[in-house]
């Protein structure tokens, strides 16, 4: 079985080839079929796969195909080989079976759209990238699919092509990303040239033999492995592409921008975890990050009206907890809640696009209102992504997860109670806004009226993802909630487990924990359920006013950026019209086009003057090698 | 002789037998289908044949010709290039009436005495291989009978008359020198001798000034535009690749075995010819406007690339050639053959601004030119790329400093007028290009080397293994 490993990302890339080179000839609904039916095969196979895996796991706990050797010149022979083991297999279970709901579901949502094919071919390309990525047994192979996944999400947030700012916003996305992948790029250089292999197992092997816990060498690795996760998974300080990502259709919003690619710098970390284990420092400055990220997101979320921005807000606030977890060392921690938000994000974006497409394409939350009564279907399943995503405790998946990344952070050598409460904070930030966002859209007033009712292949996948959000916590709780450890006791061949002294005040940390988003979804009723007026009345002080408008533009990162880095640049640019630095390219420019001048003047056409030519060659040859 | 030499000659017999049975066959029916579908049933079988031969002990003939590994592999990829460009002739040559047996014969006659050059280890086989393949080509060159065809191969006369002139006066003196037209033997007695005499070392050189002539290296390269613009333009393909392709595996075997490169003096000749090549060969394509002029300099900037492997030593240098000669086979037929599906045989499109917007009327075809144009410049995931590493890594490994800064330079030059002519497929145009129905062969065709472009820079490990077991027999 595990010998099908290659059809995982093989079925996708062939449907997207098909896609590609059929042209108009396919009917859309053979397009939705073959897009579709292709992922759906993958998402068959790895859970097969993952059947085997478990019932016989293979020697070392890990399986490597290789499919074949792309070169071999001298040293440098990287081979195409993918590799199963735990973590793999957990990524790509998830990553194939919701993009397999999410294709599902667009094939009713896309149904209207012109470039339903164009669609499918760019979502097959990204499944088949992001399987090559998640797969892939050395750095090269992993980069392939990194930069395949970024070029998919360009193509994707700029789909509807003929508005100004999708385009621009797919360039946002595309140039931001960019300064992460060049330092992922420039560390994989680094590792090649100092390590002397590209293969992953091998190389962290390598570097737990060569290089000493804090070198030089470790730390700059690290970090620069840390700056192409910080790209991808839209981290502080590189975090401002993902809401204007949202311009993109919303299945894209769900697959690319919540469940799978933006976790890609998780998972990357994850893999590559026993270099920062070398490297504590940038370890810490992983948890940092991810702890400033949640937050600072989390308050902007608050702030929002477009509903696919809060959603967006949200993503950047949850990543930041599965960083904050890798930077503790709580790795299968950050592993299960990738899984866990894969399943809610995708749900709560599935679910808005419902909405939207109900209420004929309105974005802002405040024209929405009642729609509990109009779509009671979407209404339970969007409630119970928000409560996962709220983590609302003892019956959600959302609970298990972030409760553990909690705990993790308290009670890890190299966690602290600060974390902790930063995280706590967001817990309470999270339930808050998402429940605002529930109570706005679904209570109150109707302000739009509903045009459509999605159909069953929108409410199947909704259905399916709604409850795996529920349900899909129950592989792994705390001591005190039944002691499981599935996920994690699977994981433990590939991510070691977070050594953590016995923590006296467990119970406390849990109780806190659990109360947080309580007291957020509290407050939430209170504010946009029970008495809609004080929010304006908040919002109505200057300095409420001030605050908002901060937390809306994302803490003006943006403002920030453009003033200090886009503005300057210009500005210079302006400045230097006639760029000084060009004046050596064009030199060499205008040198070539002098010479190709004069070399012309050579073919001239006549047969004498290329006669003596070859007689003028050979008489020099000649001299050359008689005269020494 | 005995039987098992004749075995080894098959593919050899079987590409003459086929010329002749065309020429009967003529005699009482006159059919251009037919003489085709010979022409490429002959090839198909020489192809089949010496693929099966491929890998069994060497045979020898007479001491004029050794059938090796390295002389199959190469005559492999001469039968499946001209079986390429036969097919691409076919919907060529119809387009203008006759039965064309004239241009078959001609074409497996010249292919006939690419083989020989690949399997010649004589100065014999060499010069009749040479000859054979030189006077189909006149021919072939003015197969379209106008101006500048005529032209074109009267040019191609003189001056090919000219460097065999060369080259007969260097096999002389190098027989006078050492007594044998062996390679082998003038291998083992200049060798022996220690001695590079005056007479020995001028006729080595002018055996270099005959071959460049052919491979079209500066200062020998005039010819190429002209005849490359003039001739058809399967056959400017041919001359290309197959002619150049044979006598580059000719001079790498017989300069390999008396080992020219450990000469210093060789060593600097080659040198200057290679940098100028490329620089040459680049440069002037940069803002040439007739498409078949610009595949003419760009193919001598890729000879200029491809000695930077011959200069270098060891297997690696044999494997490079082999591979890199295999890529640039599949692009300039690819590319050539774009330009033949579109062209009739009195009116070819050969103009950069005829290939404007192409991509709204063809996509198929901008989808493989625009794939050859960027294995030209070697972007990965092409089989240029994979040639081009080939060549940076052997050159690194001898440490050709100078070669490798060249290549490299010469590389960035060319990314320009290949990029001039795919931002010209792409433009979008006014009035759209008037859609010409396309020859089913030669549309396979292109489609097929296409499709082995990017099989070879993906999945390239099996050419690769292939070609270390050619680099085995001659190393």
């Amino acid at each position: 079985m595990k010998s099908l490993l290659w059809l995982i990302p093989a079925l996708p890339l062939a449907g997207f080839a098909v896609l590609l080179f059929s042209g108009s000839r396919l009917s859309n609904r053979l397009a939705g079929l073959i897009g579709t039916a292709s992922v759906g095969l993958s998402a068959i196979i790895s859970l097969l796969i993952a059947i085997d895996f478990i019932s016989e796991p293979p020697v070392g706990n890990a399986y490597t195909q290789v499919l074949w050797r792309w070169l071999f010149i001298g040293g440098f022979s990287p081979e195409v080989a993918l590799r199963l083991d735990a973590l793999s297999l957990t990524m790509i279970m998830v990553i194939t079976v919701v993009a397999f709901l999410i294709h599902l579901y667009s094939t009713e949502f896309m149904a209207e759209d012109e470039g339903y094919r164009r669609f499918f071919s760019y979502m097959n390309l990204f499944v088949g990238s992001m399987s090559v990525l998640v797969l892939a047994d050395n750095m090269l192979l992993l980069y392939l699919g990194w930069e395949g996944v970024g070029l998919c999400s360009y193509l994707l947030i700029g789909f509807w092509y003929s508005d100004s700012y999708n385009g621009y916003a797919a360039r946002k996305a595309f140039i931001v990303t960019r300064i992460g992948d060049t330092a992922l790029i420039i560390g994989i250089f680094l590792l090649f040239t100092s390590l002397g292999t590209l293969q992953i197992q091998e190389l962290i092997a390598r570097a737990s033999l060569m290089w000493p816990v804090n070198s030089a060498l470790a730390i700059a690795a690290s970090a620069l492995l840390l700056g192409g996760a910080l790209g991808k998974s839209a981290q502080l300080p590189l975090q401002t592409w993902l809401p204007d990502a949202m311009a993109g259709p919303t299945p894209v919003s769900a697959l690319i921008h919540a469940a799978t690619m933006v976790t890609a710098g998780v998972y990357l970390i994850a893999r590559t975890h026993a270099l920062f284990d070398l490297a504590p420092s940038i370890k810490m400055l992983v948890a940092v990050i991810g702890a400033a990220t949640l937050l600072i997101s989390a308050f902007s979320a608050l702030a929002q009206s477009d509903i696919k921005r809060i959603l967006a807000y949200s993503t950047i606030s949850q990543i930041g907890y599965m960083f904050l977890a890798l930077g503790v060392g709580a790795w299968s921690s950050a592993i299960f809640h990738f899984m866990t938000h894969a399943f809610f994000k995708a749900l709560l974006f599935l679910g808005a696009g419902a909405v939207i497409l109900s209420l004929d394409h309105e974005h802002n939350i405040f024209k929405m209102g009642g729609l509990k009564k109009e779509l009671p279907f979407t209404f339970y399943v969007f409630f119970a992504g928000a409560a996962s995503l709220s983590a609302l405790p003892l019956v959600t998946a959302g609970y298990y997860s972030k409760d553990l990344i909690l705990h993790d952070a308290f009670t890890s050598p190299s966690g602290s109670p600060l974390l902790w409460a930063v995280g706590i904070l967001g817990a309470f930030l999270t339930a808050l806004y998402t429940f605002r966002l529930l109570f706005i859209v679904f209570f109150g007033e109707p302000k739009t009226e509903v045009t459509s009712k999605p159909g069953l292949k929108i409410k199947l996948p909704l259905f399916v993802l709604a409850v795996f959000s529920i349900t899909a916590g129950f592989v792994e709780t705390t001591s005190s909630l039944g002691d499981i450890h599935i996920l994690s006791g699977f994981l433990v061949s590939s991510l070691p487990p977070l050594t953590k002294p016995a923590e006296p005040n467990a119970s406390q940390i849990e109780i806190a924990g659990a109360f947080a988003p309580l007291a957020g979804i509290l407050i939430a009723y209170l504010i946009y359920y029970r008495n809609p007026g004080i929010s304006e009345s908040l919002a109505g002080l200057r300095f409420g006013n001030t605050l908002k408008s901060f937390w809306f533009s994302g803490w003006g990162f943006d403002n920030f950026y453009d003033r200090f880095f886009v503005r300057p640049l210009f500005w210079i640019v302006m400045a230097n019209r006639n760029d000084f630095l060009d004046k050596p390219f064009l030199g060499i420019a205008s040198t070539l086009k002098g010479v190709n001048r004069l070399l012309a003047l050579s073919q001239s056409g006549k047969v004498r003057w290329y006669a003596f030519a070859i007689t003028m060659g050979a008489v020099l040859a000649l001299c050359a090698v008689i005269l020494p | 002789m005995n039987a098992s030499d004749l075995i080894d000659l098959f593919p050899l017999i079987i590409i003459a037998s086929f010329a002749i049975i065309i020429m009967i066959v003529n005699i009482f029916y006159r059919k251009h289908e037919v003489n085709a579908v010979l022409a490429i049933s002959g090839l198909l079988l020489a192809f089949m044949t010496t693929a099966g031969l491929f890998g069994s002990v060497p045979g020898r003939t007479a001491n004029l010709l050794t059938i090796d590994s390295y002389a199959l592999f190469f005559m492999g990829l001469f039968f499946a290039a001209t079986l390429a460009i036969t097919a691409l002739s076919y919907g060529y040559n119809k387009t203008h009436e006759g039965s064309h047996e004239a241009f078959y014969i001609l074409l497996l006659i010249a292919v006939l005495g690419s083989a020989v050059l690949a399997a010649s280890s004589h100065f014999v086989s060499f010069f009749l291989g040479l000859e054979m393949l030189s006077i189909s080509l006149y021919a072939l060159i003015a197969y379209r009978r106008g101006e500048r065809s005529n032209e074109a191969g009267i040019k191609y006369l003189v001056l090919a008359g000219l460097s065999s002139s060369f080259l007969l006066f260097g096999m002389a003196l190098v027989y006078a020198q050492t007594g044998t037209m062996e390679f082998s033997e003038i291998a083992s007695v200049s060798s022996a001798s220690q001695v590079r005499s005056l007479a020995m070392s001028s006729g080595v050189l002018l055996i270099i000034v005959g071959a460049g002539f052919k491979l079209a290296l500066v200062p020998f390269h005039m010819w190429t535009p002209d005849v490359y613009e003039g001739s058809p333009a399967p056959i400017s393909a041919f001359v290309a690749t197959v002619s150049k392709g044979a006598v580059f595996a000719l001079i790498l075997r017989f300069f390999t075995l008396i080992d020219i490169q450990a000469d210093g003096r060789f060593f600097l000749v080659f040198t200057i010819i290679a940098v100028a090549s490329m620089f040459t060969g680049n440069l002037l394509a940069l803002y040439q406007n007739n498409i078949k002029r610009v595949l003419a300099y760009s193919s001598i900037a890729h000879l200029g690339y491809l000695l930077v492997a011959f200069l270098s030593n060891g297997a690696l240098a044999i494997t490079a050639v082999s591979f890199y000669l295999t890529a640039y086979f599949i692009t300039i037929i690819g590319a050539f053959g774009v330009i033949t599906v579109l062209s009739r045989a009195d009116e070819e499109r050969e103009f950069l601004d005829q290939y404007r917007g192409l991509a709204q009327t063809h996509p198929l075809l901008s989808g493989v030119f625009t794939a050859m144009l960027l294995s030209f410049a070697g972007i990965p995931l092409t089989a240029g790329f994979i040639g081009k590493f080939y060549l940076v890594s052997a050159g690194v490994n001898s440490a050709l400093w100078l070669l490798i800064f060249s290549l490299v330079v010469n590389s960035a030059i060319s990314i320009f007028y290949y990029l001039r002519i795919i931002a010209a497929l792409y433009e979008a145009v006014p009035e759209k290009m008037i859609e010409i129905p396309l020859p089913l062969a030669g549309t396979i065709a292109i489609s097929a080397l296409m499709l082995m472009l990017m099989c070879l820079g993906i999945y390239p490990s099996q050419l690769i293994r292939l070609i270390q077991i050619t680099a085995a027999t001659l190393g």
